[in-house]
């Protein structure tokens, strides 16, 4: 039984690691203020939960697509808002993640609205289902590896340079010739896909999603695992994913009622986010940036 | 027509609400170059403060209004100085500031959660019969909201363009450097902004509660209105920030003659983002386009 919740919360901690990881190469290497990450996730999850159901599509393809789409969305987000600077990014990101959410939530005759969409089957391969617990774990593990493999490769090659360059300083990267706008849009829509891939392993893992799955505030709590990880760093990323996730966990064996212990829970992430904030602004594993400290 | 005067009357409602929520965000904002998120929070707990001191005490609602907003007005000093003090010594401060206000909000948001609990609360003032205007109904408790966010909207004026602390307190926001090689404390007019904002939401989350009922996540909405309102109106002005409360108001509620009530929300953002892409210094802003997008 402890065992059960035990993979359970690690496949948890594996589905927001690739969050965490996709927003990291966004925010912490490419420095764009996205906090509305969360909307990619939702769309994952909708699109495979549909694709699924609706048109009998086969797993392997419905999350190829997932990640497709959400891309794509990532696309359309960033044409007219990668111009805004800092803060207005983050505050037109958030927008886009309300009206999305909204979306969810209003049209009924696609989404369900707040009902939800139930029954999103398990993925199988070759007649083997990935029903149990301990082989979604497996699933997971193996696309958090692709995920921090991929991602990696990509900021250590000349491409993740140039993306650090953005951070740093824009102007001069332009003045060197770089197409910023360009390389701002990649890093989205890279990490707009895999938070897609996750949304649509979050689908079929827990096999029914409702709009509240991918609120704002879930958004807020992604932000924070990449920050008390470390930004721009892969690591930090899914120490960050682990911390956030265990950390509450032991509220449970008080009792309590459960609203009282979300809301507990909620506090510990604030509090643990403002202090970390304040003390250690690079995170746990954060790159040092003399700038920062 | 009367659903039209009826839609005009519910959006300058929910108008004057955004408004004091925009205004004390633009003054903070114009301060401390600051997105004040947790003023969110500042705004729920004010309603629910006035909860338990109407409801749970049974105070008088003077009393209660007084009270709240003497609690209001510290918990902003205190947010700024506990929170934002610090991290305002750190060089790239932009998204540390950002982030730990939504923390500071998430945790206020939880904190009423914990003691209130997840039902709906409502401050129990008896519904009287609501005022026909142009084919519209007016209630008694929406005309005492206009009337006193107004007032609230006049003081405000007055001690910014009569009072020499509300000068000090102009000049800062203008440019702080040159504010205080004249000899103006800063320091301390960061203190009165975060009071004196802190006071406006506290205004709004009152007003509130006696028109609806309350939520411990009432706060989220209702900032992300607010500051959508201050943009609207053009950041750095309080006068256009009334205005962008006003206009966002109305045009939320005109905007389900065409959508589905559901989609109120979106339509918010979805001039937010309209407004951040073609006219971020807003309405009647003076902004230069530099400063937000480059």
């Amino acid at each position: 039984m402890i065992e059960n919740y035990l993979i359970h919360l690690l496949i948890l901690v594996g589905i927001y690691s690739i969050l965490v990881i996709s927003l990291n190469l966004a925010m912490g290497f490419t420095g764009l203020l996205n906090i509305g990450h969360v909307a990619f996730y939702g769309i994952g999850a909708y699109t495979s939960a549909l694709l699924t159901l609706n048109l009998h599509f086969p797993f392997w393809i419905a999350i190829i697509i997932s990640g497709i789409i959400a891309s794509l969305f990532g696309l359309i987000l960033a044409a007219p808002t990668l111009k805004l600077k800092g803060d207005y990014l983050a505050l037109a990101t958030l927008g886009f993640a309300i009206i999305i959410e909204s979306i969810f939530k209003n049209w009924t005759s696609l989404t369900r609205g707040p009902l939800g969409i139930p029954g999103i089957p398990h993925p199988s391969l070759f007649g083997f289902e990935f029903s149990s617990l301990f082989s979604y774990l497996i699933l997971v593990i193996i696309f958090v590896l692709i995920t921090y493999f991929v991602i990696e490769r990509l900021v250590k090659a000349p491409f993740g340079n140039i993306l650090k360059a953005v951070r740093e300083d824009e102007m001069v990267t332009k003045t060197l010739g770089k197409n910023t706008f360009k390389y701002k849009t990649l890093a989205l829509v890279i990490s707009a896909f895999f938070a897609g891939i996750a949304g649509s392993l979050y689908a079929h893992y827990i096999t029914f999603i409702d709009p509240s799955s991918f609120s704002v505030l879930e958004s807020i709590l992604i932000v924070s695992m990449l920050i008390v990880g470390g930004t721009a760093s892969n690591k930090g990323a899914i120490l960050g994913a682990l911390i956030l996730i265990l950390l509450p966990e032991p509220l449970r064996f008080l009792s309590l009622p459960s609203s009282m212990i979300g809301a507990l829970r909620q506090m510990i992430y604030a509090v643990l986010l403002i202090l970390l904030i304040i003390k250690r602004p690079q995170g746990i594993l954060g790159e040092f940036r003399e700038n920062v400290a | 027509m009367a659903i039209i005067t009826q839609l005009l009357v519910n959006g300058l409602i929910a108008g004057s609400i955004y408004a004091l929520i925009a205004t004390g965000f633009s003054l903070i904002y114009n301060v401390k170059k600051l997105f004040h998120i947790a003023h969110g929070g500042i705004y729920a707990l004010s309603a629910f403060l006035a909860y338990t001191f109407i409801v749970l005490f049974k105070l008088n609602f003077i009393l209660s209004f007084i009270l709240t907003l003497i609690i209001a007005t510290l918990l902003g000093v205190l947010i700024d100085l506990l929170i934002y003090k610090p991290l305002r010594k750190q060089k790239h401060n932009e998204l540390p500031l950002l982030l730990a206000s939504f923390g500071t909000f998430i945790f206020l948001e939880s904190f009423i959660l914990l003691i209130f609990g997840a039902d709906v609360k409502t401050f129990n003032f008896h519904i009287t019969k609501g005022y026909e205007f142009l084919g519209a109904i007016i209630t008694k408790t929406q005309i005492i909201i206009l009337i006193v966010a107004v007032i609230s909207f006049i003081l405000l004026q007055l001690f910014l363009k009569k009072t020499t602390l509300g000068k000090a307190l102009r000049a800062v926001s203008d440019n702080k450097e040159i504010a205080s090689t004249l000899g103006i404390n800063t320091e301390k007019i960061t203190m009165i902004t975060f009071a004196i904002g802190s006071a406006l939401a506290a205004v709004a989350g009152i007003l509130i509660g006696i028109e609806q009922n309350l939520e411990p996540s009432m706060g989220f909405m209702a900032i992300l209105k607010g500051f959508t309102a201050a943009i609207i109106g053009g950041l750095g002005n309080i006068q256009a920030s009334v205005l962008g409360g006003f206009f966002l108001g109305i045009i939320e509620n005109l905007g389900i003659w065409f959508l589905p009530s559901g989609y109120k929300d979106a339509i918010a953002f979805v001039i937010l983002i309209l407004f951040l892409l073609y006219r971020p210094y807003g309405l009647f802003g003076m902004k230069t386009r530099e400063e937000i997008a480059g």
